[in-house]
């Protein structure tokens, strides 16, 4: 076995590349998917974690995980659509109409 | 004794009530009726009591008599009582008697105008304040009188108040007046803390009053003087004597009634009276009467320094009225309290018959007031034009008419005053008496000669000093001055009491003293005033025949004098040349009195004001809530720019937070 800390930086790693690509990328798919990929990285260290200490209970919230991840996706997905559909142009620093 | 005081004072006070309530929707009968009946019935019954007054003996003239007890604190007690003694019989003939006269004259003069039921209110209102002033029976309620009687004044000098000028003149009478009401305050405080009591004798509700506390003869410590000198401040300002005299002048605004009635025959001569009612208070610090003289004497030639070349005639009749209230003082300064009340009925007589004389000129001119615009007119006006004269007459000083016996009364008392007590200050005040009367000859001539004299001088068209703009309706064609012919007579409501004043002018000096013709004994006013004076130390009052005749004939032949060099000037009717010389510049302004008052006290007191309100109220109060306002505007701008609508914006933000927590967390261990 590997040692958990190589898991867990990994986690780290892959959480701080999504971070980053949410902060930077202008076009939303591709912060949906940088968000995917944090909540996938969440779901690598809790499974790891899991295994090591021979619990059940960190593989069972990755299941809870994955499915609001779908869910979220579902719906982000569809707002990305309907925007798409009326302004024809998905530049998220387009997006603010709601600035004060 | 029928004592009826109570009666004179409601009379008025109901007159004044009803018409205050309901004038307004009475006809002009009614609106006459009741202030006719409320001003004839106050002298009806003020002459009851005066008669009933003379077949009593001397001894028993004074009746206090309490009407309702006011304040009761432990042993301190102010009752409202009126006292009725020879002096407020004098007092309340005069008010209520020239009143009448004048409410009579006012119906004719006052025809054309709107405020007519308001006018005759607050005539009722002023009679009634007077009365009050001069009947009650202790400081308390004189205080009250004098401040109703200011009020009242403010009133009818505002009467039409649509003009600024007579709102300003009303102002500064009334400002001028309270001077002198916060004098005879501090005066009554003080009184108050000598004597403990308020009322003037002892009457039903309390065991002495002030004057009983005082022993004739002694002399008082300097509150004594604080409290005579308090006392001559609120006189100085209600009988306009230097330095307060200010507003008589511009009270000339009132209409002419109100000049005759308040500035002439009885609101004036309040202080006069206050000087002989509260007698002892002044006995007790002598220098205080020295002082009253002083200024008296030194007001009585200031004053007719200023008449010598007005060219309103109203004016020249107010300067007149200063002049010789300073004579008054001058005759209470010597101790000749009676010589006082004496010039004080005698004036009244001729003053508001010059006073109304002049309303007749105005009336019949249409509202002209400038001498410069008359001339001619004795022909035309001749009930007015003899009347005039005979007050002219009367107060030069020109034997057998009413104003020589009072002024030759005080000029004689002043030299013997001079004479016996060796004092240079009463050899200087009679030089000032005489002096100022021969002024006062010339510049009343001067009067007679410029509008009953000569020929006409007037463009016809008055410049309506005195209506208002909105009383130029159909009813004023008859009087309008733009046709000559129509300059007539005044109707017989206003001739009838310029007659009756005209004959009292006459006959009005023959109370007084004959002691200049040997009979000593023959002085009816003194001696019927006398029991109250008895108190008066042994100073000499009725001068030796000698010096009687020394003070009499140059007096005659200083009026003689001036009733001369007024007739070689303006004989032939009145030539206006304004001239450049300085004198006569300081003169004809007011020795800018008026001027310096302006720059020195009003424009300081302006810009205090001025700059207080901006700085208060416009920097603090106005700017502290806008600043309020400012300052959430600046926070509200600020926090908004965190608002800016950008998604990663809002991402980064979030990811600060965490981070914040973790560090947290992590530091905290």
């Amino acid at each position: 076995m590997m040692p958990l800390s190589a898991y867990l930086i990994m986690s780290a790693i892959l959480f701080s590349i999504g971070v980053v690509g949410v902060l930077i990328r202008r076009n939303p798919l591709i912060i949906f998917m940088s968000i995917e990929l944090m909540l996938n990285a969440v779901n690598l260290s809790f499974v790891a974690v899991s295994s090591k200490l021979d619990s059940a209970d960190g593989q069972m919230f990755v299941f809870l995980v994955l499915t609001v991840a779908a869910a979220e996706v579902v719906v982000g997905l569809g707002i990305i659509v309907s925007i798409f559909r009326t302004r024809r142009n998905i530049d998220v620093d387009e997006m603010n109409t709601l600035r004060g | 004794m029928t004592n009826l005081s109570v009666l004179v004072l409601l009379m008025p006070l109901l007159g004044f009530v009803i018409l205050g309530l309901s004038g307004r929707f009475l006809p002009r009968g009614a609106i006459l009726t009741i202030a006719w009946g409320a001003c004839g019935l106050a002298f009806f019954f003020a002459l009851i009591s005066f008669i009933s007054m003379l077949g009593t003996p001397a001894a028993n003239r004074t009746a206090d008599q309490v009407l309702y007890t006011w304040i009761v604190s432990g042993n301190f007690q102010v009752s409202f009582g009126q006292l009725f003694d020879p002096l407020s019989a004098v007092m309340l003939m005069i008010v209520t008697g020239v009143g009448f006269i004048i409410h009579i004259y006012s119906a004719g003069y006052m025809e054309h105008d709107d405020g007519f039921w308001r006018f005759f209110c607050y005539l009722n209102f002023f009679i009634f304040a007077m009365v009050l002033l001069v009947s009650a029976d202790n400081f308390l309620f004189l205080l009250i009188g004098w401040g109703l009687v200011g009020l009242a004044s403010f009133l009818l000098i505002g009467f039409w108040y649509h003009r600024p000028a007579a709102v300003a003149a009303a102002q500064k009478a009334l400002v001028i007046n309270i001077i002198g009401d916060f004098g005879l305050m501090l005066a009554i405080f003080l009184i108050f803390l000598n004597y403990g009591v308020l009322n003037y004798v002892t009457n039903s509700n309390s065991a002495a009053g002030v004057f009983n506390l005082i022993k004739p003869g002694s002399v008082g410590s300097g509150v004594s003087i604080a409290i005579a000198l308090l006392l001559f401040v609120a006189c100085a300002a209600k009988s306009a004597q230097l330095p307060l005299y200010m507003w008589l002048p511009d009270a000339m605004e009132g209409p002419t009634p109100v000049s005759a009635l308040i500035h002439a025959a009885t609101m004036v001569t309040a202080g006069v009276y206050l000087v002989a009612r509260a007698h002892p208070l002044f006995e007790l610090a002598p220098i205080s009467l020295d002082i009253i003289a002083a200024i008296g004497g030194v007001t009585a030639l200031f004053a007719a320094t200023i008449a010598l070349f007005q060219l309103d005639i109203k004016r020249v009749l107010a300067y007149s009225t200063i002049s010789q209230l300073g004579y008054m003082f001058m005759a209470e300064g010597a101790h000749n309290y009676t010589a006082g009340i004496f010039h004080l009925t005698t004036h009244a007589y001729f003053k508001a018959l010059l006073f109304l004389g002049a309303g007749a000129v105005i009336h019949a001119l249409s509202g002209e007031q400038d001498m410069r615009q008359m001339g001619g007119l004795r022909k035309r006006l001749p009930i007015t034009f003899w009347t005039f004269l005979i007050a002219a007459l009367a107060i030069s000083g020109i034997p057998p008419f009413a104003g020589f016996w009072s002024k030759d009364d005080i000029l004689g008392s002043l030299l013997s005053q001079a004479t016996t007590g060796n004092s240079a200050l009463f050899y200087i005040l009679w030089a000032i008496g005489v002096i100022t009367a021969g002024l006062t000859a010339f510049y009343m001539f001067r009067l007679v000669f410029g509008i009953f004299f000569g020929g006409y001088r007037g463009t016809g068209y008055a410049k309506r000093s005195e209506e208002d703009e909105d009383e130029e309706d159909e009813e004023d064609a008859q009087h309008t001055a733009g046709n000559r012919l129509s300059i007539h007579e005044a109707p017989a409501v206003m001739t009838i009491p310029l007659i009756i004043l005209g004959v009292l002018s006459v006959i009005g000096g023959l109370v007084g003293s004959f002691s200049l013709f040997g009979d000593p004994r023959y002085q009816p006013l003194a001696n019927f005033l006398a029991p109250l004076f008895s108190d008066v130390g042994a100073i000499n009052l009725a001068p030796t025949i000698g010096i009687g005749w020394i003070s009499t004939g140059l007096s005659i032949v200083a009026a003689l004098l001036g009733i001369f060099v007024a007739w070689r000037l303006y004989g032939k009717g009145f030539a206006y040349k304004e001239s450049k010389n300085p004198l006569y510049q300081l003169l004809f302004h007011k020795y800018y009195v008026d001027e310096a008052l302006a720059f020195v006290i009003i424009n300081p007191i302006r810009w205090f004001g001025g700059t207080a309100t901006s700085l208060l109220e416009g920097g603090t109060l106005d700017g502290g809530s806008r600043g309020i306002a400012w300052a959430f505007k600046k926070l509200s701008l600020g926090l908004r720019r965190l608002q800016s609508g950008y998604v990663r914006n809002y991402a980064l933000a979030i990811l600060v937070g965490v981070l914040l927590i973790i560090i947290y967390y992590a530091v905290r261990g």
